[in-house]
């Protein structure tokens, strides 16, 4: 180590603990402020998600002419990472360090990912579309560049999100969990919601330096954000490295034996199904309700909001019942129990040309999807293995993720074949929309199936691992 | 960590936690370092220094 080092590293010994992001110890008791400060990170993540799904696939394709296809490849890179998300959660379950962090280390490592991915990114589609003087430069530098701005936001996004909520488990008691993934939930939501509309604000007289600054500010909310969120959270353990490690954990060791405990598989197949069941519509409602319904543009913007609406109570009903004790994966199946009769609204709502059936089955989708999501990931958090957590949330995130993302892609994919088969005449024939609403309902059918068991098997407190 | 014995004085971090704490803040320079050389090869491939 050379002498600039070791003087620098003096320095953060005569700093000591006080001004470092240090938790002091024994804290058992985790006040509402600090959980509050901890779910920043979802705002981050949810920020992220929306430039990312929403602002950059709209301003790639309309403002900056990136042919629709390269638009979809670059959207789906962070997907490739969403598998990971088990080994990460893994990694950091099993991660030695003096300083006695696990999620710590992960959180920053990831922020710092998802913020280099954010600042490099608007020089990247500047590039990518060709503009400026980029045309003399080959083409593949574009190509190159966005997709490691993509590559690195979506893998810092993964990793935030899954050591995050594996340190909110760690840091909260179980009889609080439900409590916790509601405020999760809310936060993420909150900040996609926020981040949607100061994007759509901010972009409104688009520059590609207003480009520039506005992802760029985001890369700086990113860090900020997520140094809040951390600051002083994980308790230290002491004495990681001198516990004797006797062989390198493994992954598939692990694996096998978090799958093994607790019904794992059902319940992560569970999470799967029903992911995909809630998520094929998301980009269909919007293009229904102006193709078929014939909205206006600002009417189908509101069933966007409806959506969000029905999720946060949705979120907020299964906070207060989960919380006095009720089974969360009997909340999980009256999820897909309200999404059933959702999803006939919508389709009835076509026939009845009524937007008022439309307007209370996309509140109910939100509703049924809010329920569902609360209700497995409070399960996952309370039955993960004590020195699990993050495998546990790891692999409920990539079940997660993974199916929301082929569920979108595929359910785009399957309207426009259904809708070619029938070979509609009329530009508002519903038989494509339809096909993919009735496939959710038929994969709401196999979550339940999938899901009943784990109601009577694991009810109450029987099954605790730990 | 009180009864660590290779305690330094009175903050609480040993050479070891401070070693390792620095380890992340230099890591962390390292990215920051990289990422910010890409960005400025990109923004130059956009334009030569921009205007």
């Amino acid at each position: 180590m050379n002498r600039v080092s070791r003087k620098v590293m003096m320095a953060w010994i005569g700093m000591g603990t006080r001004f470092l992001p240090f938790a002091d110890a024994a804290t058992i008791d985790m006040p509402l402020s600090r959980l509050l400060r901890l779910s920043l990170f979802q705002v981050s993540v949810g920020m992220a998600l929306v430039l990312l799904v929403g602002t950059l696939n709209r301003v790639m394709i309309v403002e900056l002419d990136v042919p629709a296809s390269l638009v979809g490849v670059m959207i789906s890179l962070p997907l490739l990472f969403a598998p990971f998300r088990a080994v990460i959660g893994f990694r950091s379950d099993n991660h030695r360090s003096h300083l006695g962090w696990k999620r710590a280390p992960y959180i920053f490592r990831g922020a710092m990912l998802q913020f280099g991915g954010l600042a490099i990114m608007p020089f990247a589609l500047l590039v990518l579309s060709g503009g400026g003087n980029a045309t003399s430069a080959p083409a593949w530098v574009g190509d190159f560049g966005a997709g490691v701005a993509f590559l690195l936001v979506g893998a810092g996004l993964h990793i935030t999100q899954t050591v995050g909520l594996a340190l909110a488990t760690d840091l909260s008691p179980p009889e609080s969990h439900p409590n916790v993934v509601g405020l999760m939930y809310v936060m993420l939501l909150a900040g996609m919601i926020l981040s949607a509309m100061l994007f759509g604000a901010f972009l409104a007289d688009f520059s590609p330096g207003r480009l520039i600054q506005v992802i760029q500010a985001s890369a700086v909310l990113t860090l900020v954000l997520n140094t809040c969120a951390l600051w002083k959270q994980e308790r230290r353990v002491s004495g990681l490295m001198s516990q004797p490690q006797h062989s390198k954990p493994e992954f598939r060791i692990a694996w096998s034996q978090f799958i093994q405990g607790g019904h794992a598989l059902r319940r992560l197949i569970a999470v799967g199904f029903g992911t995909m069941a809630f998520s094929m519509e998301d980009v269909l409602l919007e293009p229904y309700g102006g193709q078929v319904l014939h909205l206006s543009v600002g009417d189908t913007t509101k069933l966007t909001a409806t959506l969000a609406i029905g999720g946060l109570f949705g979120f907020g009903l299964a906070s207060r019942v989960l919380s006095r004790g009720a089974d969360p994966f009997r909340m999980a199946c009256y999820g897909a129990l309200v999404g059933i009769p959702a999803f006939a609204a919508v389709i009835l709502s076509n026939p009845m040309q009524s937007t008022l059936l439309f307007a209370i089955g996309t509140a109910g989708i939100g509703f049924g999807a809010g329920l569902f999501g609360h209700g497995t990931l409070t399960a996952t958090m309370n039955l993960a293995p004590r020195n699990q957590a993050g495998l546990a949330l790891g692999a409920w995130g990539a079940v997660q993720a993974s199916a929301a993302g082929v569920a979108i892609a595929l359910g785009g994919i399957l309207r426009d074949i259904v809708a070619a088969y029938t070979n509609s005449a009329t530009p508002n024939d519903a038989t494509g929309y339809d096909f993919v609403y009735s496939v959710e309902i038929i994969l709401l059918f196999i979550t339940l199936i999938t899901m009943l068991p784990l109601i009577r098997r694991v009810s109450g407190q029987a099954i605790r691992e730990g | 960590m009180s009864d660590d014995p290779n305690k330094v004085w009175p903050t609480g971090l040993t050479i070891a936690e401070s070693e390792e704490l620095h380890k992340q803040i230099i890591d962390g320079t390292r990215i920051f370092g990289l990422i910010a050389v890409f960005a400025h090869i990109l923004a130059y491939i956009y334009s030569p220094w921009l205007h």
